[in-house]
């Protein structure tokens, strides 16, 4: 990790590389619309779970169909656009594999922003495009007033899910550098939670609750925030400052996992060959 | 005598190999027990190189060259020893070393897959923020020098191996680094094709003072490069120092070329001791000989018994025989 001017510079020189590997993309437009399609239609199959469930039951631990597609919504939203952000981090595996991930150690920018871009693609706008769908739907239907304060408070809490899930695809990323077994493992972690994420945190068990509290702080960037936006009370007792402690769980988190990668980077192998 | 631009001292790698374990519980526990055995892959090296200089690191496969140039860049932390590069310890100050080297791995690129060479060479000045000047100055130099005008607008992917070999030279040059280290960069390419990139080297390294550490397994590079050369065995430095006293050190085995004016018989006839004969074309005899046993005027004149000598010249030992025996030597010795 440098310094903040070292970081700013190496954020712009990321864009530039992200915009021109897009731009190459963007020539095949037919192509690309297709994959944000697919993408789409393939996520479109929770939707139906969730309707097929709410047949069968009349509400899921005290929460109405809208606002679980609420909190449904916001989960895909954040986890998208965290998938989306850490889409060059994910090919780290490979990078170090394929003995490719040197360069990134001998050029004057960070090593993770390097990794960042490795790949880009957009084809997670489809998933993107249908949690927006969904919380657009939830925000319209559930019987909640919604003030400027809740408005500016779901962008915070969006932007901590997102450096959240970001943040797990990295924890893959780092413990690429020991072993070169695919770690599903850890990959459990990050689509389990953004899964579990998307229900009411309290239907969960014990184990489950505290592990995707205390642990993965996944339920203090969905389910917490959205007992504050839907007015409802904390089955769980905790404080009443828990919704709002999401910023500051996803920085100690990112902060954790960045010495991580720093950590990772001193003990890098490299290949052989 | 001057600070050398690179120095390492005790420079020491070892890496643990570990038995692969299959399946998820297998990866699991690769990541918490040792077990498996350790390898050093390069051992209490240490070196001196001036600025200016082109030093050939050779060596056998596995020899510990590469494992050597990845801690010199920063991409590996050593076990133990120090190294200085430019004044920077590497591993802890790669952005600030980045930006005093260029490195060509011969086997992989530096550039982007997907984009034009242009487009890479574009990215780069951003990366290593070179004045826009100074980038179209050497980007012209580069493209003249490399003649990479006729595929700078080709994806990456799509190059041949040597276009592509120019591009990540001109790439690794585009900051004007002080020193260049290169591991293979004529690896799999064409006689045309080496000339011309041991051409370019020797001339940035006269033209510019660049300081260049190469390793390759072409010999002719060598020859062509590098006055001193630093051979690697097993992990540890086996000779250190001028081609030509490494040459020395070896060659007692020499070659004499003797035109008769007729054909002698030489296949039943007693050869003087100390000499022996190699081969012979008609009136051409080669005789090889060992310069600690017999002097080559002693032997020419041993040799006229068997006819008038028209012609003569010796040959060097071919610097492919001085490694060869190098290598033969240090295996011995560890043995
Ligand atoms: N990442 C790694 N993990 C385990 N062992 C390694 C690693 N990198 C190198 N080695 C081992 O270290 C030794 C030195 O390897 P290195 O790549 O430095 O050799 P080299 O001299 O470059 O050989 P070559 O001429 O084949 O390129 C070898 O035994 C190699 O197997
Ligand atoms: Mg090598």
């Amino acid at each position: 990790m440098g310094n903040i001017a070292d970081i700013r510079s190496d954020i712009g020189i990321a864009l530039r590389i992200a915009a021109l590997r897009l731009r190459g993309q963007m020539q095949y437009r037919s192509s690309f619309l297709m994959q944000i399609f697919g993408n789409f239609i393939v996520n479109f199959a929770e939707i139906i779970v969730l309707w097929s469930l709410f047949q069968n039951f009349e509400d899921l631990g005290g929460w109405t169909l809208e606002e679980v597609i609420f909190l449904h919504g916001l989960s895909m939203v954040m986890f998208s656009l965290g998938d989306t952000v850490a889409n060059g981090v994910q090919t780290v595996p490979e990078l170090i594999r394929d003995g490719n991930f040197d360069r990134t150690l001998v050029r004057p920018m960070s090593s993770y922003i390097q990794a960042m871009v490795n790949e880009v693609s957009l084809r997670h706008f489809g998933l993107l495009g249908q949690g927006l769908l969904l919380l657009g739907i939830g925000m319209a239907t559930v019987s909640t007033e919604w003030t400027v304060a809740k408005l500016l408070y779901m962008t915070v809490v969006i932007v901590s899910g997102l450096a959240l899930f970001a943040a797990l695809f990295t924890i893959e990323a780092i413990l690429s550098f020991w072993t070169v077994n695919s770690i599903e493992a850890v990959n459990a972690f990050t689509y389990g939670g953004s899964d579990l994420g998307q229900y009411p945190l309290h239907i969960f068990r014990q184990g489950m609750r505290f592990l995707f509290l205390w642990v993965i702080p996944v339920g203090f960037m969905t389910y917490y925030p959205s007992l504050y936006f839907l007015d409802k009370p904390d089955p769980l007792g905790l404080p009443a400052f828990a919704p709002f402690v999401a910023p500051v769980a996803a920085v100690i988190f990112c902060f954790v996992v960045g010495k991580g990668w720093t950590f990772a980077i001193r003990h890098y192998r490299s290949t052989g060959s | 005598m001057t600070e050398p631009i690179i120095s390492a001292r005790g420079l020491t790698k070892t890496f643990w190999r570990r038995s692969q374990r299959k399946g998820m519980l297998g990866a699991m526990r690769g990541l918490v027990d040792r077990g498996g055995t350790e390898v050093t892959a390069v051992d209490d090296v240490s070196f001196d190189i001036p600025a200016g200089e082109i030093v050939g690191y050779i060596g056998p496969n596995g020899a510990g060259k590469s494992t050597t140039i990845k801690m010199l860049t920063g991409i590996l932390v050593p076990s133990s020893g120090e190294v200085s590069v430019a004044g920077h310890t590497p591993w802890e100050e790669r952005r600030q070393l980045a930006q005093k080297i260029g490195v060509v791995f011969g086997q992989r690129t530096q550039l982007w897959w997907d984009l034009p060479l242009s487009e890479s060479l574009e990215l780069l000045r951003f990366m290593y923020k070179v004045p826009e000047r100074r980038f179209k100055h050497n980007l012209a130099e580069a493209t003249d020098l490399l003649d990479l005008a006729p595929f700078l607008e080709t994806p990456v992917r799509q190059l041949s191996l040597g276009q592509r070999m120019r591009g990540d030279l001109a790439a690794a040059l585009l900051h004007e680094p002080p020193i260049l280290y290169l591991d293979e960069p004529t690896i799999g390419l064409d006689l045309v094709a080496k000339t011309r990139i041991r051409e370019f080297l020797a001339e940035l390294n006269r033209s510019s003072g660049v300081t260049i550490l190469l390793t390759t397994h072409d010999l002719a590079d060598i020859e062509r490069l590098c006055k001193r050369i630093v051979v690697i065995d097993h992990g540890r430095i086996v000779h250190d120092g001028e081609l030509e006293r490494l040459k020395a050190r070896f060659s007692s085995k020499r070659q004499l070329t003797l035109d008769f004016d007729v054909v002698p018989d030489l296949a039943s006839a007693v050869l003087p001791t100390g000499t022996a004969l190699f081969d012979q074309e008609g009136p051409r005899v080669r005789i090889a000989f060992d310069r600690h046993e017999r002097s080559a005027p002693e032997v020419l004149s041993l040799m006229g018994r068997f006819g008038t000598i028209r012609d003569m010249s010796i040959d060097e030992p071919a610097i492919e025989d001085v490694i060869q025996e190098l290598y033969a030597e240090s295996a011995r010795a560890t043995a």
